[in-house]
């Protein structure tokens, strides 16, 4: 391959812009540090109607119980009159989940909340490959180069 | 029944709020005192400053720049993140050029990485400030989410010291996220650079020889070649051409040089090893009272 030569001020515009070129590098959550996937839960409610009579028995129990173990967590209470109760989740990679709990009990209602707040917020897709890695294999990937020559087909007779 | 009041008995431990009631889902407020202790407890930092977080997160173009910004927080920090990045990363990779540990510094931890870092920690819907047009709402937001990753560093620095700020920026910003050097590296003619390095280090002068070789007259030949500092190969190469792979096999053996990285280092010069009180006071030899 010729060395290509490039005129001077092409060369610089390219250096000038040589590490934009390069795409940033997104952080490895749990690689040396932690950061909890959802920041925020909202819970909409409505004072008035039977719907959110669960969510009202929850939010005067265990709401602040809840935001109390989780201070990474920024809860929300927001009245919504006159609509289905929703618990809303906010997550640092910018996604969302809505809940609808018009139809829970007031015991399926922490476990909705616990479930919420476990999600990562990516969305729930099918994986092709399980494991992603930077290394995949700590030995290297096998190549028939790299090996000590143990079998060689030769003219040679073998010696005895 | 909930009067429309923050939780402040629970001091900054907790993030609960109360909010007016709505008619649409989408009209939550996204920033308050709220978000910014979520955010703080998300980073395990607890400022002794309660309004410290919501500064970092302030951009100055915020409100034309009437309420107080993370612009001197972001200056400060910028020189104690890229001090802690330096020394970590002069001791990593001992073979490279300042120039080049500079390009990787600016590639690995300028604005637009620490951007990603801010994306990461969720900082960026609770970032006040505005874009420059209204027609694009989002340009600049890049160079924001850099400064404030930035000024976060520069606030602990200033709240909780040098030692905890070494220690923030190490765990969430240089260690949790792979280096790339080989991009950055600049090998513009990779075998007249090999040539000066190996006359640099008193080598021989380097010699291409083939290692293996396959289709040689087809279509798609493989070469596997390898550049030789006497009878020790320091560079190996493949191509479809012999130019090609000897072009690989020099691009090979300068980064194996210059991309040597070791892999445990200590980074000496801490705080916590520094000391002006002399050893037979340590040992508690003799007992004197100073005025």
């Amino acid at each position: 391959m010729a060395t290509f030569r490039l005129p001077n001020v092409l060369n610089e515009v390219i250096h000038a812009h040589k590490n934009q070129l390069i795409r940033p590098i997104k952080p490895k959550n749990g690689v040396n540090s932690f950061v909890f996937p959802c920041r925020k839960i909202v819970f909409n409610y409505c004072e008035r109607s039977g719907s959110s009579k669960a969510i009202l028995e929850y939010l005067r129990k265990d709401a602040i119980q809840f935001a109390k173990n989780n201070p990474q967590i920024e809860v929300i209470v927001q009245p919504r009159p006159s609509r289905h109760p929703v618990i809303r989740a906010f997550y640092v990679n910018g996604k969302h989940k809505e809940k609808c709990v018009r139809k829970c009990s007031a015991d399926e209602i922490p476990e909705v909340v616990k479930s919420l707040r476990d999600h990562s917020g990516h969305r729930l897709q099918r994986w092709k490959q399980y494991v992603i890695s930077d290394t995949p294999s700590v030995r290297g990937i096998y190549s028939p180069f790299h090996v000590k020559e143990v079998h060689q087909i030769t003219d040679q007779k073998p010696q005895k | 029944m909930f009067s429309t009041k923050s939780f402040s008995r629970f001091g900054r431990a907790t993030a609960l709020a109360l909010e007016n009631p709505v008619r649409h889902m989408a009209s939550t407020a996204s920033t308050g005192p709220t978000s910014y202790a979520a955010l703080e407890a998300r980073l395990n930092i607890k400022f002794k400053d309660i309004g410290l977080m919501e500064r970092v997160c302030t951009h100055k173009s915020f409100e034309q720049g009437r309420l107080p910004s993370n612009d001197r927080l972001s200056w400060l920090g910028k020189r104690a993140l890229n001090l802690y990045v330096g020394e970590y990363l002069q001791l990593k990779y001992p073979n490279l050029v300042p120039e080049t540990l500079q390009d990787v510094q600016h590639a690995n931890f300028g604005i637009t990485s620490l951007a990603e870092v801010a994306r990461h920690f969720g900082m960026q819907p609770v970032m006040r400030w505005k874009s420059v047009s209204k027609d694009a709402p989002k340009v600049g937001l890049t160079k924001v989410l850099g400064k404030s990753v930035q000024a976060l560093v520069g606030a602990i620095y200033q709240d909780q010291g040098a030692q905890m700020a070494k220690q923030f920026v190490h765990q969430h910003i240089i260690q949790s996220r792979p280096i790339e050097v080989e991009n950055v590296v600049e090998l513009k003619n990779p075998k007249v650079m090999l040539r000066a390095l190996m006359k640099q280090k008193n080598m021989e002068p380097p010699v291409a020889r083939i290692l293996k070789e396959t289709g040689r007259f087809t279509s798609s030949p493989v070469f596997i070649v390898g550049v030789f500092g006497g009878s020790r190969m320091v560079g190996m190469g493949y191509g479809s051409s012999l130019k090609m792979a000897e072009y690989r096999a020099a691009k090979d053996a300068l980064l194996k040089h210059y991309a040597k990285e070791i892999k445990d280092i200590e980074i000496e010069g801490d705080d916590a090893d520094v000391t002006f009180i002399p050893q037979s006071e340590i040992d508690g030899v003799s007992a004197r009272t100073y005025n």
